[in-house]
């Protein structure tokens, strides 16, 4: 995509509006806003820009009743910006759509990282057989995982996972979401299975194992994969 | 329902016990007469009647007054009848044998009169002593108790052991306004309208109620608890019948007891209330210095560098510098905030533990690269048991425990020293260790380092004091605990401890 990216911020505090603004706008991005959840709905729809960065705290519709709004026709990412740093609140705003999570206050580098991985997998991620992630390589048609030259020998669950992080890479998944996906509904309690299965990858994956760079663990919510 | 029953009952027993000593005596004195019917042949009739006298004497020592004087009357008039010549006739012959008949008439009157009345005295001391033994296991008891609600036990039991009557205690709420509240059972409550007569024999300090002077209308009598000094609250009862004489006195001293050892309990309450009151009073202040002084630099720091930026527009090294301490401001501001949510979520009691089954490296690996920055100074250390298994704990918890626990460290450490986090499992417990070589604690301090905004007193680092009495509550919600010791060669030393069941899964093919 070669257009100028437009983002559109629902966020009530002018304060955030104005920073966010800044920031994006010297990272190249084209900023719209909207100071509440009626107006961020309208605006969406008539630019569609191309992320959301939205606020919880809306003072007339709740942030999450907008996300469930927003992704019954937007598909692109949405971020979620909110002081509510709650698991309940963060694991409910990701099983409503949310890409990705980023409590205030935060750090804007931060932000734009985030950002960047969003818009990047959103765009990439959609039909490309092999994904790479540094010298990780997935082949998703043969099933095939490669480290450098090597080829990983993954059992069919450790893969079915490796293509679940492969397919959402960048955005966080919560622990039943994984549980859901991979094992199936009656398996969404079973946090032990995921535990293993995931130290089994990183095993497999990572560098050092023990300082995981891909698969990186959220508190308390779930797993990221990406670099 | 029960104690109404046994109450029936026992009249009806009552009444049937008064009915059979009648027929006893009707009975006994019929025997009598048919056993002295040969005596009399053989012996004369004056012997006859010391065999009744006998008789009457006996049954004085275990019947009522009616029964013995319907012995004594029966038996002067079966002597008279039967064995006083002329027999068959109520007419006596012989003067003698007239003045023998009253004599036997009054032997017998008294003799059943006064056993009867020895016994009615016997049984008035027995019912005294019972009543001197109610009061005294009462103010032991009430003496004994500790805190209202024990006192209200004590009221319930005792008035029921002795009066046999369910009692109701509601008491004031402390400035002087009766509460519809049971203590003890908190479901009971009064109705309205008797919730108003209570308030009325609160207010007057007058019984109210059922088989009283005012508002007789109602379920329950209340009786109001005044102590010597403020009026308590309101006992009130349901009574089948209003007390005898007697029983009235003994309830009036026992109401009066009871008012005194509540009114005890009750100003001890309040006194201790305004202990609290002061101490959190002393400690509403330190807050308030300490977190002023703790927002004001952060905030003095961010607008100070804000300004010279602003005057100095084009001198990058200023920028440079000036930019580095607004950040360090900010994650200062930052860090303070979430202390002083933390505190206030585990204040709130609204705390709630999400356990769930985690790799402890995930935890550690996640804090140490949140603490990046920090640790850089300091050459860590990370030991963790080979082959740990899963534990079952709240990670946002244990992640804010152990950051503030290295956070720590890294204040008081001196730079370049080594910390060590060292962290296993065994049978059941998951062990944390963090460890520094910093200065330690004074021993004074050991005992006070979780309490809240609690500081060594000289040391250097800022801080509200929250930190470690964060650790310590979230620990405490893990049901787990933690320890401070100082290390022999210098240092710190926090040790927690969380129990957590251990993982049957730690592999799958």
């Amino acid at each position: 995509m070669n257009e100028i990216d437009t983002i559109l911020i629902v966020d009530d505090e002018i304060q955030i509006r104005r920073l966010l603004e800044i920031t994006l706008s010297a990272n190249g991005f084209n900023v719209i806003h909207s100071m509440c959840g009626k107006d961020g709905l309208v605006d969406a729809a008539t630019h569609n820009p191309s992320l959301i960065i939205l606020d919880l705290g809306l003072p007339d519709i709740d942030g999450q009743e907008i996300l469930k709004r927003l992704r019954e026709w937007y598909t692109r990412p949405i971020i979620i910006l909110s002081v509510r740093n709650s698991e309940e609140d963060i694991i409910t705003a990701l099983d409503n759509g949310a890409n990705d999570y980023i409590t205030k206050p935060f750090r804007s580098g931060e932000l734009l990282a985030r950002i960047r991985v969003a818009k990047r997998y959103s765009e990439i991620n959609q039909n490309e057989p092999i994904c790479e992630f540094g010298n990780l390589s997935v082949d998703m048609l043969n099933h095939v995982a490669r480290k450098g030259d090597e080829i990983l020998k993954l059992t069919s669950t450790e893969f079915a996972l490796l293509s679940l992080f492969v397919k959402n890479s960048g955005r966080v998944l919560t622990h039943k979401f994984i549980l859901r996906q991979v094992w199936g509904f009656g398996y969404v309690e079973q946090t032990q299975y995921l535990r293993v299965f995931v130290a089994q990858l990183r095993k497999k994956i990572e560098k050092n194992p023990s300082k995981p760079e891909l698969l990186i663990t959220e508190s308390g919510i779930g797993y990221r994969f990406g670099e | 329902m029960i104690a109404k029953r046994s109450k029936r009952q026992l009249k009806l027993i009552e009444s049937n016990t008064k009915l059979i000593q009648y027929a006893i005596v009707v009975i006994l004195v019929g025997i009598t007469t048919l056993v002295c019917i040969p005596i009399s042949n053989a012996q004369g009739y004056h012997v006859v009647s010391f065999v009744m006298l006998f008789v009457v004497s006996v049954m004085a020592t275990f019947l009522g007054i009616g029964p013995i004087l319907l012995a004594s009357t029966l038996s002067s008039l079966i002597w008279n009848f039967f064995f006083i010549p002329p027999h068959y006739t109520f007419h006596i012959d012989k003067t003698e044998d007239i003045l023998l008949f009253f004599m036997f008439f009054f032997i017998a009157l008294l003799n059943g009169v006064f056993t009867s009345r020895l016994r009615r005295q016997e049984r008035l001391t027995r019912e005294k002593e019972t009543r001197t033994n109610s009061l005294f296991q009462l103010t032991k008891e009430l003496s004994k108790s500790v805190g209202i609600d024990e006192v209200q036990k004590v009221t319930e039991y005792n008035l029921e052991k002795y009066f046999d009557v369910k009692s109701f205690l509601i008491l004031q709420d402390g400035s002087n306004v009766l509460e519809n509240k049971n203590r003890l059972v908190s479901e009971k409550k009064l109705g309205s309208k008797e919730f108003k007569v209570a308030v009325w024999a609160y207010e007057n300090s007058k019984v109210a109620g059922a088989y009283s002077d005012s508002f007789s209308t109602c379920y329950y009598t209340y009786y109001p608890l005044v102590g010597t000094r403020i009026k308590l609250g309101v006992l009130y009862v349901k009574m089948e019948e209003p007390f005898s004489d007697d029983k009235q006195v003994l309830w009036n001293t026992f109401v009066t007891l009871i008012s005194n050892a509540l009114e005890r309990e009750f100003l001890g309450e309040l006194a201790k209330k305004g202990e609290i009151l002061e101490e959190s009073d002393k400690l509403y202040k330190t807050l308030f210095n300490s977190i002023s002084h703790e927002l004001r630099i952060p905030v003095a720091t961010i607008m100070g560098a804000s300004d010279t930026l602003m005057s100095h527009p084009s001198n990058s090294k200023i920028h440079n510098e000036l930019n580095n301490e607004i950040s360090i401001a900010s994650l200062r501001l930052n860090r303070l905030i979430e202390n002083l949510l933390n505190i206030s979520r585990l204040e709130s009691g609204r705390l709630s533990v999400r356990l769930d089954w985690y790799d402890i490296n995930d935890l550690i690996n996640k804090v140490v690269s949140d603490l990046k920055e920090e640790l850089r100074l300091f050459k860590l250390n990370i030991g963790i048991q080979k082959n740990i298994p899963f534990v079952r704990v709240d990670f946002g918890l244990m992640e804010q425990i152990l950051y503030n626990l290295l956070l720590n460290a890294c204040q008081h450490a001196p730079l370049n020293s080594t910390i060590r986090l060292n962290a296993m499992h065994n049978d059941s417990l998951l062990t944390i260790e963090v460890l520094d070589r910093g200065s330690g604690f004074p021993d004074s301090a050991l005992n006070n380092l979780f309490d809240k905004f609690y500081r060594v007193t000289g040391s250097k680092t800022g801080g509200l004091g929250l930190g470690l009495s964060i650790v310590k509550g979230f620990v405490d919600a893990h049901k787990g605990k933690v320890f401070a010791e100082n290390r022999k060669n210098g240092g710190a030393k926090f040790i927690i401890q969380i129990p957590t069941p251990e993982s049957e899964i730690t592999e799958i093919n």
